[in-house]
């Protein structure tokens, strides 16, 4: 692991109006680091996504990746430098198949002139190739070779996230932001979508940042590593699955803090 | 030549103004109803340079193409740097050819005005409407498949997601404007060198209204279906002609019905397939003509299996 951080969010803000969304959270992630970010409903954890993957731009607050802040860089640029996503609310290009989403991935960027996308030169024909190539490992990687001609819309729910997944990988991420994979899963193909995320992160050196409410899926992968918890926009906690889980703070949060049996009494009397 | 031969020369114009709408709209989501602007500059252009300039018929075609490319910047730029979409950027791209029109029909030195650039000579026949018209679709069909033609269908898919893997949004859209008016201007030329006249009231708001419905019609994401209806509205109208003041009313009627029965196009998202039995069938005659049958997914069949 090399010492300076892949990524580091520099207490960054972000207000929506008059709504703090994220207020002064600062984070670090090394390369081939997993973190996990959990907190409750409108912690602004999705924010702090898009922060990163250039969609909203801070208020205040720096964001460094590789070294050199990244502030007001657009999505497609960031894309470019390493940084990859996928999404809560899945969104793969329904209208294309399982190949082409991952296709679209490695070509984002042409690998040929416009020229060529009219007359095909042996250099056009090459790049084709290759992206198919890559294509289909990617799709073997997330076991979906058999759908590589199906329509991406027309995939099961479960196929799509891992479908999803491949397409995000295919830009040759250096950071890869996971926005809740799990979401909409059942015991069964959580199992599953952990299995792969721990291999993928195994095979390779992606930092990872992964949103999830699927506790049990969150503590497995970031077994040896961080979690952050957000609340109201900011770091409430950090540290390993077991600390955050033994942090008062932290059930409070998610549960809503006891009450004590003074305030309880007044509450009944009024 | 003959009245058969008109009808078939303004098809293949009608068919490459088309195929390159089928580009903007069909493939990348973004509405034109002011193509017929980009016809104009395209045909004055290429008018002019070849009465003016003396530049051969052969080249006066790509140039009259490229000037239309060119002026689409005018309004491409600064609509997709402001972000229109949708409906907004249909109504900026009426604004431009409005604006074309009109600037054609109060400018008298050179281009005539109102009365019509006339001293064109009649240069496009039936095998150049033709080739050009074939060339445009093999060059179309190339480009929907290629890699930038695909970052086209993720823009119309979702622009987010698209943008997330990489595509730069403006420069895809710019692209896609530009080949749709690059065709338009190429067809815009030879309409010029086949009527041996312009006039701007050729190019009225109900041109572009009809080559939209034509993309429409003929389907989203798809080559062909705009094609077929290309020239359909062009010789339809011809065999009906005792309907003629009936043909708008028609028209509108035809797009009801569509909206409700088919909306996604007569061949929205597919190119000529009737089901597994018509698949096998072109396959068969695509293996015994030698090549490869088009393909639905990406450049020839995916090897599905590793």
């Amino acid at each position: 692991m090399s010492d300076a951080p892949l990524l580091s969010l520099r207490n960054v803000s972000i207000s929506f109006g008059g709504v703090r969304a994220v207020h002064g959270v600062s984070l670090e992630l090394r390369k081939g680091e997993l973190v996990g970010l959990i907190g409750p409903n409108g912690a602004g954890k999705s924010t702090v996504l898009n922060l990163i993957s250039g969609s909203v731009r801070p208020t205040e607050g720096d964001i460094l990746f590789k070294g050199k802040s990244i502030v007001g860089l657009r999505p497609d640029v960031l894309s470019r430098i390493g940084i990859s996503r996928t999404f809560q609310n899945i969104r793969l290009f329904p209208q294309m198949t399982a190949f082409e989403n991952v296709a679209l991935g490695i070509h984002g960027k042409p690998l040929y002139s416009f020229a060529e996308s009219f007359v095909r030169t042996r250099r056009a024909w090459r790049a084709e190739a290759e992206v198919r190539e890559r294509a289909l490992s990617l799709l073997e990687l997330v076991d979906l070779t058999r759908y590589a001609k199906e329509r991406a819309g027309s995939l099961p729910y479960g196929l799509q996230r891992r479908l999803e997944l491949a397409r995000a990988m295919a830009t040759g991420p250096e950071l890869l932001l996971l926005d809740e994979p799990a979401a909409g899963m059942n015991e069964d193909e959580c199992g599953s979508l952990v299995e792969l995320i721990r291999r993928i992160h195994e095979e390779s050196s992606y930092g990872m940042i992964l949103i999830e409410h699927h506790m049990n899926v969150v503590m497995e992968l970031c077994a040896d590593s961080l979690i952050y918890v957000l609340n109201l926009g900011e770091i409430l906690a950090s540290g390993s699955p077991r600390e955050v889980q033994a942090d008062q703070r932290v059930i409070g949060a998610y549960l809503g803090a006891k009450r004590s049996a003074n305030e309880r009494r007044r509450r009944r009397i009024s | 030549m003959g009245y058969l031969t008109s009808i078939l020369i303004l098809g293949c114009i009608n068919i490459v103004v088309v195929l390159g709408l089928s580009v903007l709209t069909g493939y990348t989501g973004l509405f034109s109803i002011g193509h017929a602007g980009f016809m104009a500059v395209g045909g004055y252009a290429a008018a002019i340079i070849y009465i003016r300039l003396h530049v051969p018929f052969a080249l006066a075609l790509p140039l009259g193409g490229v000037a239309a490319g060119l002026s689409s910047y005018i309004i491409g730029y600064p609509a997709f740097r402001g972000k229109l979409r949708g409906d907004y950027f249909a109504i900026a791209t009426l604004g431009f050819a409005e604006a074309v029109r009109l600037l054609l029909n109060t400018t008298y030195p050179v281009i005539g005005g109102a009365y019509g650039l006339m001293g064109i000579p009649q240069k496009t026949n039936l095998p150049i409407a033709l080739a050009v018209a074939l060339l445009a679709f093999a060059g179309a069909q190339s480009f929907v498949r290629s890699q930038h033609g695909k970052n086209c269908v993720a823009v119309y898919d979702d622009e987010t997601a698209a943008q997330m893997m990489g595509v730069d949004l403006l420069r895809t859209k710019l692209m896609a404007l530009f080949i749709s008016a690059f065709y338009a201007g190429v067809a815009g030329a030879l309409y010029a060198f086949y009527m041996a006249y312009l006039s701007p009231s050729m190019f009225g708001i109900s041109k572009s209204s009809d080559l939209l419905a034509a993309v429409v019609f003929g389907g989203m994401q798809s080559i062909i279906g705009p094609v077929i209806i290309a020239f359909v509205t062009v010789a339809l109208p011809e065999l009906l002609r005792f309907l003629l003041a009936w043909r708008l009313v028609i028209y509108g009627l035809l797009f009801v019905v569509m909206m409700v029965f088919r909306p996604q196009g007569l061949l929205g998202y597919r190119e000529l397939d009737f089901g597994p039995g018509w698949r096998r069938a072109t396959a068969a005659v695509a293996s015994r003509l030698g090549k490869p049958r088009p393909p639905r997914g990406p450049q020839g069949p995916v090897e599905g299996t590793p």
